[in-house]
């Protein structure tokens, strides 16, 4: 890792010498400035957050008053940072972290061992198997939902932590990103671990798997996202407190008569946070490359 | 899904009392996601192809259930809206599939170094990703009003007045390309991560190889990091397509279809079908279409990538 | 929903787990489960209701269950289907008639206090009473209507009429002279904003510009014949429709995505609002003394107003269908819950909570718009096929408004209507009523 891992066309004219670090303030300093302008429309959420009355934030929308605020204040944070009561943030936080930690571990765990077996196993028709799961990512969750609330409520599972898990464990899309991923390993590795007599889930296990930190990294995050974000789902299958997640309890900010868009700004700044630790806690995984080494050896 | 060069056949072939041991192993392993998907996915979807043989409403009514043949999906083919809907998605997904995966493309480049700071930038890259769709659709209805928006302003500041404020999402002209700009920038940290694992998988190797040939950074670039992420191109871009292809929340917040039907899509226009009309058996009429649409789509897909080697 | 096969396949599959669910339904007390708009405000008067209501009678337990407003028709559809619908149900007036006729509701006469009955307001019994049967199914402390606000400082401007009464409402010719002449006004960039912000979901459409066509002489669908075909595509109907697609075209509208604060937005930019009741709120925290509540005008011979909001039925299969009532009694008469409705500037349904509402008293602010409900209010076809009805009318009115036109759009609209109601068998027995 001693230098660029890629080099992007970006610096080539630039002659090598000792004006390297010069450059790499110059272009780091250009990578934030693009970074700033893509996140510019977020500004705006996060200065709404600070305004405290929802008919001032309405007013000012459609303008650059958007990005301004003249006094600052946390009221709307310290209005949801309530943890009893009607709506109990506090509790609807802790059951989507819930809902999240055991739909990301058990659905890296399935998907990563459907994948594995669709790139390396000796299963008949798993060409079949394949085409067949990246059909079932077309399917839309519009056009299943009903169905399935039937299908739960007959299953007793309606207002449970796990109807809400059950459903989104699987899927389709992650199934073929473990695959591709697994499959773009050489096949040498999987050839010498069976010579030495090493089973299927033994291959998987101790030879994939450490290998796959960057793939592990990107389905948390992506099923982290997702699970954290579901909220039609949740809507139709949670009745109580007991199970509500607190994307159902942000959506309600939305109101028939009126927005209310202080503590609807400050709620999805709560809501990101989250997911962005979640996000930067993975992310490192993708920096070291484990691969490269393991081929060498 | 073409990516795989070694097939097991071509793994040598170890004793029998192995091979079965070997084969229940892989059940093992395959048969929770296969029976997961089954029920939670296959079931409810194959129900919907008898349902869409049906009058069904949605919930249920006096009037008795009947089978109708394929009545609902000859009134769905005759109906111009749903042939509106499927030319505005093929023109959605024909727009945001290089500005997407451009973006996460490029982002992805620019990212994958050692940086000073390294981490906070990553993490600016990836906040519009994790921002909840409703709350984007907020902050981009917002920039996008008619006619003295954020946008609109820039738009106005940078011509000099040249060009007259745009209605984004009100001119039936600009609806849906202002909808691809909103999805592309709240989906690319999608795609970026994705090519961020796919750089992380190129050997290290390769370039050190590359460098002690004396390959330039733009050689290095044409002949070690795009053959590495052949397979990541692949994904990104089936997965992509289909995505774009499911569009809805977007438009179902900012424009409901309009204006003019200038952004209904296919599951918007199902949606409506079903949830707001109650024609449960046409709505599934719809879904079961746009299935074997965008199926096509992929196989087409996946053939012409084979075919020009992507 | 499912197959005969598929329920027995399904059955099968969860027969152990269903066995563990109705082992939950034992207990002593009855439960009612009571379903609404999880607004945060209204979550917690509602719970606080509950509560003293479980005070007073200990025998009951009250489990509230909330959904978000834009997911609410989904959680009901839900419920419905998982054969879960709860004893008592939020739900917008508009589709009482489709939820009756499904058998979902069930007379409520019956089960609430007689002196709440006797409360209502002729508009509040229209919205929850089933056509077929005279029946009433639903009942609320609140109704609704539209009104038109003023920008004082520009009507003073052009010299504009301002009416005191619904009697003495803007004509057409009017109406659209003031139009023209606030287009011209320093500082009015939009004669009047029609609230096209909401969208094309809302039922906003079908709810404020339904009106305009009825007072134009025309209507959704003829309701004695319950035919579309003949009165959404009619003359007088394409009329209505292109006069409003013209005010479009000359730029007297707010555009759709130039939000819903137009009006009292910096500067005021838009001189007229045809908006809700609840728009009030906003606009009078914004403009203060320089607004001015005027009724609907009368694009005929006759004014037309809206009615109907989100009012309270009890489910047909209710096993407490008394304590719903007892339930619903108690919250029609809470002191507290009224207070609350009052900061929500809702718009009064029971007579006794008119007299509570200064707002909507004699002299106050929006007494117009309470004059409006027992003078103009018109209910929204009370038919099952509305959820149709509805639909296809705002996706009309897209297409009109940016351009299309009218009699090719109406007619599609009511062929669509006439489609469902004929595949529907015409949804005895309404096929019947003439």
């Amino acid at each position: 890792m001693s230098d660029l891992v890629l080099s992007q066309p970006a610096p080539l004219a630039i002659p090598r010498g000792n004006s390297k670090t010069g450059l790499r303030i110059v272009q780091t300093a250009c990578i934030f400035i693009i970074a700033l302008v893509m996140i510019s429309p977020l500004f705006m959420l996060f200065i709404a957050s600070l305004k405290d009355d929802r008919f001032r934030i309405l007013a000012d929308m459609g303008s650059f008053r958007a990005f301004w605020v003249a006094d600052p204040t946390l009221s709307n944070y310290r209005e949801i940072a309530n943890f009893s009561g009607e709506l109990a943030y506090g509790r609807y936080l802790v059951n989507s972290l819930v809902i999240l930690v055991v739909t990301v571990v058990s659905g890296l765990i399935i998907n990563s061992m459907a994948g594995f077996v669709l790139a390396w196993g000796s299963l008949r028709g798993k060409a079949v198997l394949l085409a067949v799961v990246v059909a079932l990512y077309v399917i839309p969750q519009e056009s299943i939902i009903m169905p399935l609330v039937v299908m739960m409520s007959r299953a007793g599972l309606t207002d449970t932590f796990a109807v809400q898990i059950l459903p989104w464990v699987a899927s389709p899309l992650y199934v073929f990103l473990f695959y591709q991923f697994f499959a773009q390993l050489p096949k040498e590795l999987y050839e010498a671990a069976e010579m030495d007599g090493a089973s299927a889930f033994r291959i998987y296990r101790s030879i994939y798997m450490p290998l796959s930190l960057p793939a592990l990294a990107t389905v948390s995050i992506l099923m982290g996202i997702e699970s954290w974000n579901q909220y039609l789902w949740p809507t139709l299958v949670t009745q109580t407190d007991y199970a509500r997640p607190i994307s159902v309890a942000i959506a309600t900010f939305f109101g028939q008569d009126s927005i209310y868009w202080d503590r609807a700004m400050a709620a999805s700044v709560l809501m990101m946070i989250p997911v962005l630790i979640l996000y930067l806690a993975f992310q490192r995984w993708f920096v070291s490359s484990f691969v490269g080494s393991a081929v060498k050896g | 899904m073409t990516l795989q060069q070694t097939s097991a056949a071509a793994l040598p072939r170890p004793a029998r009392r192995r091979d079965r041991q070997r084969f229940w192993q892989e059940v093992a392993m395959i048969a929770p996601a296969v029976l997961l998907l089954a029920i939670f996915l296959i079931t409810p979807f194959l129900l919907s192809f008898w349902t869409a043989m049906t009058n069904q409403p949605l919930v249920p009514r006096p009037t008795p259930v009947r089978f109708v043949g394929l009545l609902n999906f000859q009134r769905v083919f005759t109906d111009p809206l749903f042939w509106t809907s499927l030319w505005n998605v093929t023109r959605f997904t024909a727009w945001v599939l290089p500005v997407q995966c451009g973006l996460a493309f490029l982002t992805a480049l620019l990212l994958h170094q050692k940086l000073p700071m390294q981490n906070l930038l990553r993490g600016m890259f990836f906040l519009p990703a994790i921002t909840s769709m409703v709350v984007v659709c907020v902050i981009w209805g917002t920039l996008f009003q008619y006619p003295s928006g954020p946008l609109n302003q820039i738009v106005g500041f940078l011509s000099g007045g040249m060009v007259q404020p745009i209605d984004w999402l009100g001119d039936p002209n600009w609806a849906m390309f202002s909808i691809v700009l909103l999805s592309a920038w709240q989906a690319y940290g999608f795609q970026m991560i994705i090519y961020l694992a796919g750089l992380q998988g190129i050997p290290e190797e390769l370039y050190d190889a590359a460098r002690i040939d004396g390959a330039s950074a733009l050689r290095r670039f044409w002949h070690v990091t795009m053959p590495g992420l052949r397979p990541t191109h692949v994904f990104v871009l089936v997965i992509t397509t289909i995505q774009a292809f499911k569009l809805y929340t977007q438009v179902a917040i900012l424009t409901q279809g309009g204006p003019k039907e200038s952004t209904e899509t296919v599951v918007h226009y199902m949606v409506r079908a079903g949830f707001e009309e109650q024609k449960l058996g046409y709505a599934s009429a719809v879904s079961v279409i746009l299935f074997v649409i965008v199926l096509l789509i992929a196989l087409l897909q996946r053939k012409l990538l084979r075919r020009f080697d992507v | 929903m499912t197959t005969y096969l598929g329920n027995r396949l399904l059955s099968a599959l969860f027969a152990s787990s269903a066995l563990l669910w109705s082992a939950g339904f034992v207990e002593a007390k009855s439960v009612i489960h009571v379903m609404h708009q999880g607004d945060p405000g209204w979550v917690k008067a509602y719970g606080d209701v509950a509560k003293r209501f479980e005070e007073a009678n200990p025998d009951i337990d009250v489990e509230m269950i909330y959904a978000p407003h834009d997911a609410y028709n989904e959680k009901f559809s839900a419920a419905v289907m998982a054969k879960q619908l709860p004893d008592v149900m939020e739900l917008d007036a508009p589709f009482l008639a489709n939820y009756v006729w499904s058998g979902y509701l069930q007379p409520i006469k019956p089960l609430v206090d007689k002196d709440v009955l006797d409360d209502m307001t002729g508009s509040n019994i229209a919205q929850g009473t089933y056509p077929i049967d005279k029946d009433l199914y639903a009942i609320g402390l609140t109704d609704s209507s539209v009104v038109l606000y003023g920008n004082k400082k520009y009507l003073e401007a052009i010299g504009a009429r301002i009416p005191k009464s619904v009697d003495d409402a803007w004509t057409r010719e009017e109406f659209e002279g003031y139009l023209e002449k606030l287009s011209k006004l320093e500082g009015v960039k939009w004669p009047i904003d029609t609230f096209r912000g909401y969208g094309i979901k809302t039922e906003w459409i079908t709810y404020a510009y339904g009106p305009l066509l009825e007072s134009a002489g025309c209507d959704l669908i003829d309701r004695k014949a319950w035919k579309a075909s003949g009165t959404l595509d009619s003359e007088a109907c394409v009329k209505a429709l292109t006069m409003m697609q013209t005010w479009v075209k000359n730029g007297w509208v707010v555009p759709t995505s130039s939000g819903t604060n137009q009006f009292y937005a910096e500067g005021q930019p838009a001189a007229l609002a045809m908006g809700g009741h609840w728009f009030y709120a906003e606009a009078a925290a914004a403009m203060k003394d320089s607004i001015v509540v005027m009724p609907l005008p009368k694009i005929g011979d006759k004014g037309v107003s809206p009615n109907g909001t989100w009012i309270w039925g009890i489910s047909a299969s209710s096993e407490n269908p008394e304590a719903a009532g007892k339930f619903l009694s108690f919250l029609l008469k809470d002191k507290d819950y009224r207070d609350y409705a009052k900061t929500q500037s809702a718009y009064p349904g029971l007579k006794s909570f008119a007299a509570e509402s200064p707002l909507y008293a004699e002299g106050g602010p929006l007494a117009v718009a309470f004059e409006q409900a027992s003078k103009t209010a018109v209910a929204r076809p009370p038919h099952p096929a509305y959820p149709t009805i509805t639909s296809a009318f705002m996706q009309a009115v897209d297409k009109i408004f940016n351009g299309g036109d009218a009699q090719e759009a109406l007619t599609a609209a009511a062929k669509k209507i006439d489609q469902d109601i004929e595949d529907n068998a015409g949804y005895p027995p309404f096929d019947e009523q003439q």
